[in-house]
């Protein structure tokens, strides 16, 4: 009776001894993960934060100004400029990789001969760094020693030399060719790993059933690829608002300022006019539109509540 | 044990100390684009010292927040050779050594280059060093005018005859061209060689004391229509429009006819290309007249650098007859005055037209350098690309003009 009176009791306090050991072994698992995002990303957040809510200076001492550098924020007609470019870039730089990215996932997803030849190359560029794609089209670009003005001038689209660079427009289009041909491959292989996920027995039913292609696309395909598409778009529009690379060293800026991306004008606000709070500050603004837009599109796209 | 330890270890680290002291390495940088006058420097005074000099090169626009940041991050240099323009700023964030008491005491001191000493000076206090000494003068290829059938001894005094000969020069055909600037929104190229041609006339684009811009005048919209003569009529590379300072040297190439270049790129050409055959003179002002932009670097050292006396060494080198002249060699002009005709005596005598520029020269002074003119996205420097190559001229004066007061009253 006595075994039989304490065995409960036992029985009780050992898994819970053991269920508080796992949580432990749990913690200890992930530690070394926390401890990276506390020391690279929450406390360089609250760091900004912090400094957001002074006056500083990148030499000299700090002063705190409470909510100044957020009231300045909205009558900056020049963040608003640098906001309203960045939109637009997002928008033309979104579509245009997109435009192109599926029909190369469509086209590289049917086994075919040479097809690990094509996602290859395809998918190159995405290898190369940003800062050294954006050199090199420059000097392809380069009106005296680059290639394309040459070309150009053979097929006798432009009279003389043409200097791609000077003009608000062509910089433009060059810097959207430039990017697409960065990231395609990338968007590619997240579109095609979707599209690879779609189980073939479906296709064949919706086939049997007298679906045509463009039915089959839009009906079964796309529904099928939303958490593909959100990941893919949530990555595009991310990279496309944070874009300063190309920007500062294609254009520096230019013409006539008329380049200056949001992050481009952190950039100068931190480091050319020394505004080391200003920039905090518009830090933190950008912040909070970037994870508006990522929530935005989780909710449109309807990722998470599928069950 | 561990006493035995700890005291070998101590004695080590005291045998160590002692060795930095003996020996030490001094971190300094330079910024690009200056020709070779400091590296040289540094190069034979490291072949004949026992301290050694360790030198960065940090890319001219990035310098200055380069700098900036490493102070803020405690991984600055011991000195640096700094834009003279800059030093007020750098001055004022009390970031700097103070050196005064111990210049002052040098005997030559009051031959350092005046203009170098007072960028240099806060408050009274001595803070940077005349360094590097250079002006902008005008060039023009020997070569090129004489294939033109212009006389190549005759140097140019007014834009009316610049644009006449660079028409000439370009009829020449091919890529010969008439005139060369970095006009692709490079604020530090175009305050160095557009400027002087404002000033040469009398205007400028800031008032005395800094607190009002002054940039629609005569004298500059006359400046304007010079240059902008030259873009319609394809006197000048198409490169241009778009060169933000990489090509600033173009006039090396042999193919420019005439260029404005500063003392260091003459060194550079003199040194590296001996058979460019040009002349140099002042810089024409648009309407009569003739001025220069008075640049160069000033050295200073960082607050509370360990090694204040290798330092010390190495600019009292700098200041020697034989550190004068081997960077008089590399195009610095001389940043002591005292021994300046010694230094130059057996120079290239086309040094001595960019000393006496030093006579005519300007340099502004404002703690908004970068903001105002240097940096690619400043007022100044979008001016220049819009003005002289865009559709709206008008436009462009009225934009910089209000651009640049808005900058001068938000300042903090």
């Amino acid at each position: 009776m006595t075994i039989t009176t304490a065995s409960p009791l036992a029985s009780i306090a050992r898994p819970r001894r053991r269920a508080s050991m796992r949580q432990w072994t749990g913690i200890l698992y992930v530690a070394p993960a926390m401890a990276l995002v506390i020391v690279f990303f929450v406390v360089p957040l609250i760091f900004t934060v912090w400094m957001s809510l002074h006056n500083w200076p990148l030499i000299g001492q700090p002063s705190w100004i409470g909510l100044g550098n957020y009231t300045r924020m909205f009558s900056d007609a020049r963040f608003f400029s640098a906001l309203g470019f960045t939109a637009y870039y997002t928008v033309i730089a979104t579509i245009a990789i997109f435009a192109l990215a599926f029909p190369l996932a469509l086209f590289v997803e049917r086994q075919r001969t040479g097809v690990g030849f094509y996602r290859t190359v395809f998918f190159m560029p995405v290898v190369v760094g940003l800062a050294t794609a954006s050199l090199l089209w420059v000097w392809l670009a380069n009106v005296d020693a680059g290639v394309f003005s040459s070309i150009l001038r053979w097929f006798g689209i432009t009279g003389r030399a043409a200097n791609i660079l000077a003009t608000f427009d062509s910089a433009f289009a060059l810097i959207i060719v430039m990017v697409v041909w960065k990231i395609v491959g990338f968007t590619m292989i997240i579109l095609l790993t979707g599209l690879q996920a779609i189980p073939a027995d479906l296709t064949e039913a919706a086939r049997i059933d007298g679906a045509n292609a463009w039915q089959r696309f839009t009906k079964l395909t796309l529904p099928l690829m939303r958490r593909t598409l959100a990941l893919a778009f949530i990555l595009s529009i991310t990279g496309s608002v944070l874009a300063f690379d190309q920007f500062y060293i294609m254009t520096s800026g230019g013409p006539q300022n008329r380049m200056i991306s949001v992050v481009y004008y952190i950039f100068n606000q931190s480091f050319v006019s020394f505004q080391l709070g200003y920039g905090s500050a518009l830090s933190i603004a950008l912040l909070g539109i970037l994870v508006t837009l990522s929530v935005v599109q989780l909710r449109l796209l309807r990722v998470g509540d599928e069950r | 044990m561990l006493k035995k330890l700890i005291g070998t270890v101590s004695l080590a680290t005291i045998l160590m100390a002692q060795g930095a002291m003996a020996q030490e390495t001094i971190n300094m940088w330079v910024r690009t684009g200056i020709g070779t006058a400091f590296t040289t420097l540094a190069d034979s005074y490291n072949a004949s010292h026992e301290n050694q000099i360790q030198l960065t090169e940090v890319p001219f626009s990035e310098l200055v927040q380069k700098y900036a940041t490493a102070i803020a991050g405690g991984q600055a240099p011991d000195a640096l050779s700094l834009d003279l323009i800059y030093t007020p700023s750098f001055a004022a964030a009390g970031q700097l050594e103070d050196l005064t008491d111990w210049v002052q005491a040098l005997p030559y001191y009051n031959g350092l280059a005046p203009s170098h000493v007072a960028l240099g000076t806060y408050e009274g206090r001595n803070y940077g060093l005349p360094l590097l000494v250079e002006t902008s003068i005008f060039a023009w290829n020997k070569d090129l005018y004489a294939e033109a059938g212009l006389d190549p001894e005759k140097a140019p005094t007014s834009w009316d005859e610049i644009k006449a000969n660079a028409e000439k020069i370009r009829a020449l055909g091919g890529d010969k061209y008439g005139f060369y600037f970095s006009g692709g929104s490079c604020g530090g190229c175009m305050i160095f060689t557009f400027a002087p041609t404002i000033w040469g006339s009398g205007a400028d684009i800031l008032s005395e004391d800094g607190k009002t811009a002054t940039l629609d005048t005569p004298q500059a919209r006359a400046a304007v229509e010079n240059y902008r003569f030259m873009v319609e009529n394809d006197l000048i590379p198409a490169g241009a429009e778009t060169d933000n300072g990489v090509n600033f040297m173009s006039f090396s190439n042999g193919n420019i006819g005439q260029q404005s270049i500063g003392a260091f790129g003459m060194g550079s050409i003199i040194n590296d290309n001996p058979d460019l055959n040009f002349g140099v003179t002042l810089i024409p002002g648009s309407e009569g007249g003739v001025s220069s932009f008075a640049g160069g670097d000033n050295i200073v050292v960082t607050k509370g650098t360990p090694r204040l006396d290798a330092v010390k060494e190495f600019i009292e080198y700098a200041y020697s007859a034989e550190g004068q002249e081997v960077l008089a060699k590399s195009g610095a002009l001389p940043s002591r005055l005292d021994i300046a005709e010694q230094t130059l005596a057996s120079m290239d005598p086309r040094f001595q037209v960019a000393v006496d520029a030093i006579e005519v020269a300007k340099t502004p002074y404002t703690l908004l350098f970068n903001d105002l003119i240097n940096s690619a996205n400043s007022p100044w420097a979008i001016f220049t690309n819009a003005a002289i190559f865009g559709g709206d001229v008008d436009g462009a004066f009225a934009a910089a003009q209000s651009e640049m007061q808005s900058i001068i009253d938000n300042a903090p």
